[in-house]
């Protein structure tokens, strides 16, 4: 049995794919999510072997969420979608395979069918994705959806990762390697991203080690092994 | 006695001058409204010269002259104002002091006086606003009459010896304030009949110009065609009052009235060289009928003999004539010109404008086609995506959606007609948001509110739904929490507002495809309406979007 997530921002759609992939007997359907930011948490709390993924979503679109998986729990992607414009576009991020809605019984057959071969292969998934642009951070149970470029630095701690702009602190269920990899912050200790866009100055301690001053006057952290590349970065 | 007769006789002179004057190129600078330098130069030069005459005309009465000098100075200074009747004045002051006798300063004296007296009068008349007594016989008169009183005074206090200042102005007195008062009364008659007959005439051929203007563009706001270009031509033709007058496209005879037209015939082709230059050439062509005459390639008995041919141009490219036409026995008006290039010009800016209006309303009809095909394709397979998957939960709200999706289709497509009621709008887009209502089942809430009484409000069709659709898009299609989507209608101020509301907050003006359908669907309602109706967009970020429709409540569109 493949253990699936179905993202989708349409409540029919869901339910009838969800019936659908427990018709074949194939799947145990794990959950079922609306938006982007449901689907990351889901993801990295429930690990499914298969996303069905819908494309048009609101605020962060099928794409833009694969760029927000962690790599080590890259789920198989088979897109589900009512229009083709993006096909070849599902293809080239690597997708297993594109349903077209309403989905057909016998071809969904098929998608089973190379699932199944492709866990006999047992190769981990992946996906390049778009570099993120607004990152969804939550902020007393709202979602709220932050632009990089806003973005003072990012601390991972005990209780999870928090995003820090001059009006505050959001938590958000992306991982620091996810936003290092995908956004222009840059790591400057192994808890810290830095914004070096709104850097001030950057005051150097003893022992080779050094404090980034932020435009709103926050200090983050270098440790002695970021220092050096992030020298050669700013060219200082 | 014999010198009022002399007297008389020499006021007869200055009514014929004031005759040859008034027909004089001279007189032009009395026929406009504001006297600038160089016609103040004229009005110098004519009215001392009328001054210098009034002395040479005079009768010599003990070795002093009984003479009508003071006309010139007391005009001059009325019309002119006090510089020009003291220095008319003076001048005519200064001849006759040269002539010399006993009265020689004196009289030269009274004369530069009698040009400023006038001149008083004229600031009088223009500080209380009374100019149009400038030109006035009777003021002539009466200033006139008392300059020489004046004169006489000035005889009696500076001439000596006193006593035969006494006896002369005896004998003077009466024929010289008699003569010059009804001397400068008549001159002025004469000049104000002359500068009142230049008025009537500017004043009939502007009115004739204004109703010629007036009427042509009624009938040019139903296009050029054959019938209008009739009409253009009867109308100019009754108008200016010419022989003949022809209307043609580049190779045809459009229309033709008037003399000739038993061989000229609407619809022939151009025979005329003049017209064929006109066009080539694309200039003004004027054959006068002196040193050159039109001859009719048509038929010898043809009575036309003078022309005036006008392109009418569009961009500078040539798209037709005007010929004007007079027969032999009848002059070519200097005015029927003037006209006659003025009303190709106008036709000629009328025809851009008309062509550039046209277009502007092909492009909006064919922006508007092709929103209206534009049917998102997202949303068909949604809408059908939605349907089956209800079918398996209840089969009768998923044939409720299907019969709206179908009713969607319908309108979508055979709408032709261009006015709906909102009634009608409202009946499409209910459709539409009957299936995004079932596609966001669980987090869409719409809220309508109509007042009544505006459901048979007409509408440009096709105004609410790309809105609605907008709306959606900006709205729930872009929200991760529950969407609302509100929709209302009222009176306000004497004003039907119609609001779409999402809570959204998100929508771009910039963003090309919607401001395009929003801005189409803006060009509509001001196009019907009028410039004050139309949609306004409020956007509070990430709180809600509303765009209003703003109309006139009770009035159909134009």
């Amino acid at each position: 049995m493949m253990r699936a997530l179905i993202v989708d921002d349409e409540i029919y759609s869901r339910e009838e794919l969800e019936s659908m992939l427990k018709e074949t007997g194939e799947f145990i359907v794990l959950g079922k999510c609306a938006n982007a930011v449901e689907a990351i948490r889901a993801i990295n709390r429930e690990r499914p072997d298969v996303l069905f993924l819908d494309i048009q979503m609101p605020a962060i679109n099928g794409f833009e969420l694969l760029s927000m998986i962690d790599e080590n729990l890259m789920p198989i992607v088979v897109f589900v979608t009512a229009y083709d414009e993006y096909a070849l576009k599902a293809f080239e991020e690597n997708a297993l395979d594109y349903l077209l809605k309403p989905v057909e019984k016998e071809r969904l057959a098929k998608t089973v069918e190379k699932l199944k071969k492709r866990f006999a292969l047992g190769e981990k998934p992946v996906f390049a994705g778009p570099d993120i642009q607004k990152i969804p951070c939550t902020h007393s149970s709202k979602i709220k959806l932050i632009p990089t470029a806003e973005i003072e630095y990012v601390r991972s701690g005990e209780s999870g990762v928090y995003v820090i702009c001059p009006n505050g602190e959001f938590y958000t269920d992306l991982t620091l390697q996810i936003l290092e990899g995908k956004t222009r912050l840059v790591r400057c200790h192994k808890q810290f991203l830095v914004n070096i866009d709104l850097v001030d100055e950057i005051i150097l301690r003893e022992n080779m080690l050094a404090d980034i001053k932020t435009k709103s006057g926050r200090l983050v952290p270098v440790s002695r092994r970021y220092l050096k590349l992030l020298r050669e970065a700013l060219h200082f | 006695m014999e010198i009022l007769f002399r007297m008389i006789q020499a006021m007869s002179v200055f009514v014929v001058v004031a005759y040859i004057y008034c027909k004089s190129p001279l007189f032009k600078s009395l026929t406009t409204d504001s006297i600038r330098t160089h016609d103040r130069i004229y009005l110098y030069l004519v009215f001392s010269c009328l001054s210098i005459m009034g002395t040479y005309l005079g009768t010599p009465v003990q070795d002093a002259i009984a003479n009508t000098r003071a006309i010139g100075p007391v005009l001059a200074g009325i019309i002119g104002g006090p510089l020009l009747g003291t220095a008319v004045g003076f001048t005519g002051g200064v001849h006759r002091y040269f002539l010399g006798g006993f009265t020689a300063f004196s009289c030269g004296l009274s004369t530069t006086v009698e040009g400023a007296l006038g001149g008083i009068i004229h600031l009088y008349l223009v500080r209380r606003n009374r100019t149009e007594h400038i030109f006035d016989p009777r003021v002539a008169f009466v200033t006139a009459f008392f300059a020489e009183i004046v004169q006489m005074a000035i005889i009696l206090l500076v001439s000596r010896p006193y006593a035969n200042a006494v006896t002369l102005v005896q004998i003077i007195a009466v024929p010289m304030i008699l003569s010059n008062a009804a001397g400068a009364a008549l001159f002025m008659s004469i000049i104000r009949d002359q500068k009142n007959m230049f008025d009537r005439i500017a004043a009939i051929s502007s009115e004739k110009a204004f109703k010629i203007a007036e009427r042509t563009l009624n009938i040019l706001a139903r296009g050029i065609n054959h019938e209008t270009a009739v009409d253009l031509a009867k109308i100019i033709h009754k108008e200016t009052g010419v022989g003949s007058v022809a209307i043609t496209d580049k190779e045809r005879l459009f229309a033709y009235i008037g003399q000739g037209s038993d061989h000229h015939k609407s619809g022939g082709p151009i025979v005329s060289p003049f017209t064929k230059a006109a066009i080539r050439e694309n200039k003004v062509i004027f054959v006068d009928g002196g040193s050159e005459h039109y001859q009719c390639p048509l038929s010898d008995d043809c009575p036309l003999h003078s022309v005036l041919v006008v392109p009418l141009c569009i961009d500078n490219e040539v798209i037709g004539t005007i010929n004007l036409y007079e027969p032999k026995n009848k002059n070519f008006l200097n005015m029927n010109k003037t006209l006659g290039e003025g009303i190709a010009r106008l036709l000629s800016n009328q025809l851009l404008l008309s062509r550039y209006e046209m277009q502007k309303n092909l492009l909006v009809q064919s922006e508007l086609k092709l929103l209206q095909a534009q049917i998102n394709p997202h949303f068909l397979f949604n809408a059908l995506n939605t349907i089956i998957a209800i079918l398996r939960i209840d089969s009768a709200r998923c044939k409720d959606l299907l019969i709206h999706l179908s009713n969607f289709f319908r309108k979508n497509l055979k709408r032709g007609n261009d006015l709906s009621t909102l009634e009608e709008e409202l009946d499409q887009v209910n459709s539409y948001l009957q299936i995004e209502k079932a596609r966001f089942d669980d987090r869409l809430t719409i809220e309508i509110d109509i007042d009544p009484s505006l459901m048979k409000m007409i509408l440009p069709t096709f105004t609410l739904q790309p809105l609605v659709e907008n709306a959606f898009k900006h709205g729930i299609s872009n929200t991760l929490g529950p969407g609302i989507t509100r929709i209302g209608a009222f009176r306000r101020d004497g004003w039907a507002f119609i609001e779409i509301e999402d809570n959204a907050g998100i929508f771009q003006e910039k963003e090309t495809d919607d401001g395009h359908g929003i801005k189409i669907v803006d060009k509509r309602l001001k196009g019907c309406f009028g410039s004050n109706s139309g949609i306004t967009i409020f956007c509070v970020p990430n709180e809600l979007t509303r765009i209003t429709i703003k109309i006139p409540q009770e009035t159909r569109p134009s």
